[in-house]
């Protein structure tokens, strides 16, 4: 619980707050000069408040995050319209009135100035927690590493290096020239995200103007805010499905990309120094077990025994042949596989190991010599093995 | 004349009934555990690195001859053909008498980072359908592949044909690009290589922030707006909240398969214009010769229909059935409508061949 309240007083803090401001609106609807309660006091707070008493519970949470940002954003929007319901007549242009409304309505109080009259931006910014993390959360993760490379100074990007420290600083340059890169990539998809915001206030007016004709008029909030939800994706749609929003895309991606690469390298570069395993290192070993495997299943899989086995057959008509000509029989020869060697192993061997409790056996799936077998190209029934008794 | 006609009074009254609804909602959504997933018992029948392949059980025993085999996509779990008791493909699909197999992916880690598709698609699938095949003492088994796992069933089936008597794709991406393709259209400037260089395998938390902002209002804040309407009633909340678990339980992309994946389907569209390998073997649609049900969702905005229907032409196929379901990419196998029409639809198609 936040603020050590019990829920019991939040509860009561709520609803008190709730009752006050239902009670100043009703009062302010219902006056024939509506007097405003203070704007100072949103209602989108209470929900507020309901997050903080909820934020701690662990249950559903990331549930209740979305639900309670998404509540909070359209609150707002219904404030705003509830309030230009109440106001005065909307005079010669309703729709644009409307328009206004619901665009103020996104503004919330204290908001990033970036965000105002930018409800796309806000949407997309809100997109993050659990499950969900864009490229500004991946940026996040090396925040730290470029604050140091910017104290160094932005002004020696092009400086020629030289000297016992010259790797490290050419390598300093590259990190900050693409991350001066990923900068203005972002600006520019910011931009076209303020217009996709603009583009969708305009589809919004055309809509609402298609809804003036009797029998299609909005009569409700929900109404008027699946309107706008339309138009914002239609506006959203034309951009994101333009020439210019691909390349802008591509453009974020590939250079944030080329910024978490040279942090990659100077992590790295750093572990080296301190005798720690790398990323590089990893890999370099998961690819040669993947190369390994692959080796392993073209020498031993299913193509190389139907060889093995022609082959074999050819062999042993062979003997046949000579053995005929020679009026006595061929000595048979017999070519065990891996795996017929393994099942030829000491039995008790094979029980202890089927006694003996190991992660595969946990499940009633095939043995390790069954994956084998399967890595071989040989499909593997997988009957609950019995137990050894 | 004015397009809104909102009374003031009402307004207000809605606003209150939304707050109210919220307030109440809440106490029921903290009081709810975590929500469940899968309806139908199965056992596992195969297993290798990360990979289950599991065989459900019905109430009573298969009629069909020959199994299905599913394979899913790996950007998302395969318990959504499975969700809960009223919304399950597979249930349904054992009620007709079909016998079910579904290949579970498991969760890539960084020891996976270099699986390629061959290894997924020559690999895996193979032995999955080798292992289904010889369990059920037949030839040939039916291949149902969904959304990427469509995909991968098409690469399949071209370059084992005689591996599979019948082919069902559900909201196959065929055409990488259609024009109304947003996922594609995004793809087409990114540096492949350096993305999967950079990244290794693809956090999974960023692919499904990709899926969000393909719709980011409506999937964003309307949604949830709309979760305020059944907030007082608990099944309704569990159903909501177990496909918000389903949505956000994402595998990480195994680098290497991804990159092969980014740059051949949706860079260089090769499932439709030629010239796709997976591994040493060629891919040619002209090769999938058996019977094919393709199944799309008319309001899919994922795989948009067009990208489905492409199969139609690129198909080798003299036996092509299209089935386009009023719907989405997920309410095709969730939806009242989807447990009514998909299974049978399915099963039906089977028993005529």
């Amino acid at each position: 619980m936040s603020n050590g309240k019990s829920t019991q007083d939040w509860m009561k803090d709520w609803q008190a707050m709730q009752k006050q401001y239902w009670t100043a609106w009703t009062d302010a609807t219902r006056s024939v000069k509506p007097e405003m309660p203070d704007p100072a006091t949103p209602w989108h707070e209470g929900f507020e408040q309901w997050a903080r008493l909820f934020g701690d519970s662990g249950k559903q949470s990331e549930t209740l995050d979305r639900l309670m940002a998404s509540a909070k954003g359209y609150t707002a929007l219904m404030q705003s319209m509830v309030s230009a319901a109440a106001g005065k007549p909307f005079g010669e242009n309703p729709t644009q009135a409307w328009a206004d409304a619901v665009r103020q309505g996104f503004n919330l109080p204290g908001v990033d100035a970036a965000l105002l009259n930018n409800p796309m931006a806000s949407m997309l910014r809100g997109i993050r927690g659990e499950g969900a993390r864009g490229f500004e959360e991946l940026s996040a993760s090396f925040a730290p590493f470029l604050a140091q490379a910017k104290q160094e100074g932005m002004s020696w990007l092009q400086a020629p290096a030289f000297g016992y420290a010259r790797e490290h600083q050419e390598h300093y340059q590259k990190m900050l020239v693409a991350f001066a890169e990923f900068q203005e990539a972002v600006k520019q998809y910011n931009a076209l995200i303020m217009k996709s915001s603009q583009r969708s206030f305009e589809i919004f007016e055309s809509k609402l103007a298609e809804r003036a004709e009797p029998g299609r008029q909005i009569d409700s909030l929900r109404g008027l805010y699946d309107v706008w939800v339309d138009a914002a994706e239609e506006a959203y749609a034309e951009i994101a499905l333009s020439p210019e929003f691909r390349k802008v895309y591509g453009d974020v991606v590939n250079s944030q990309m080329r910024v978490r690469s040279q942090i990659q390298q100077e992590v790295e570069r750093i572990g080296v120094d301190l005798g720690m395993p790398t990323r590089t290192e990893l890999n370099s070993v998961h690819k040669r077990l993947h190369d390994l495997r692959r080796e392993f299943r073209k020498t031993y899989g299913a193509d190389a025994a139907a060889q093995i086995a022609a082959l074999h057959a050819e062999v042993q008509a062979l003997k046949h042949e000579l053995a005929g000509k020679q009026g006595r029989s061929a000595p048979v020869v017999n070519v065990a596989t891996p795996a017929q060697k393994a099942s030829a192993a000491p039995k008790h061997k094979r029980a202890a190991a089927a006694a003996k409790p190991r992660a595969a056996s946990r499940s009633s799936g095939p043995s390790f010599s069954d994956a084998i077998s399967a890595m071989k190209g040989k499909p593997v029934s997988a009957k609950p093995r019995r137990s050894a008794k | 004349m004015n397009p809104i006609r909102i009374d003031p009074q009402k307004a207000l009254g809605e606003a209150q009934t939304f707050s109210q609804k919220l307030a109440a909602g809440m106490k029921v959504l903290r009081s709810l555990d975590e929500v469940d997933y899968g309806a139908t018992a199965k056992e596992e029948v195969y297993r290798e690195d990360k990979l289950v392949l599991y065989r459900f059980k019905g109430e009573k025993k298969p009629t069909a001859k020959t199994p299905i085999l599913i394979a899913y996509a790996l950007v998302n779990r395969p318990y959504m053909v499975d969700l809960q008791d009223d919304r399950s493909l597979v249930k349904n699909l054992l009620a007709l008498g079909e016998d079910v197999y579904l290949i579970d992916w498991g969760y890539p880690d960084q020891s996976d980072r270099y699986l390629t598709l061959d290894d997924y698609i020559n690999g895996y699938i193979d032995r999955c359908v080798g292992a289904v095949a010889q369990r059920s003492g037949v030839d040939k088994i039916n291949l149902l592949g969904i959304c990427q796992g469509g995909a991968f069933s098409l690469c399949y089936a071209s370059i084992n044909p005689g591996k599979i008597r019948n082919l069902i794709t559900m909201v196959t991406p065929v055409d990488f690009h259609t024009p109304d393709n947003m996922l594609s259209h995004w793809t087409r400037s990114m540096d492949a290589d350096l993305f999967v260089d950079t990244l290794g395998n693809v956090p999974a938390d960023l692919m499904n922030w990709c899926y969000l902002t393909l719709k980011p209002v409506r999937l964003f804040q309307q949604k949830y707006i709309g979760l305020v309407d059944i907030l007082d009633d608990k099944a309704e909340l569990e159903n909501f909240l177990r496909m918000e678990k389903w949505i956000f339980d994402s595998p990480d992309q195994a680098g290497e398969a991804f990159r092969q994946f980014i740059k051949d389907f949706y860079q260089a569209n090769k499932l439709v214009t030629g010239g796709l390998k997976i591994g040493d073997k060629d891919v040619d649609l002209k090769n999938v010769k058996m019977p094919v049900l393709n199944i799309f969702a008319e309001q899919d905005h994922l795989v948009p229909p067009n990208a489905s229907r492409a199969l139609k032409q690129h198909a080798g196929t003299k036996d092509y059935t299209e089935l386009a379901f009023k719907g989405g990419h997920i309410g095709i196998y969730v939806s009242g409508r989807a447990q009514r029409e998909v299974p049978s639809a399915i099963h039906e198609w089977l028993a005529q061949r």
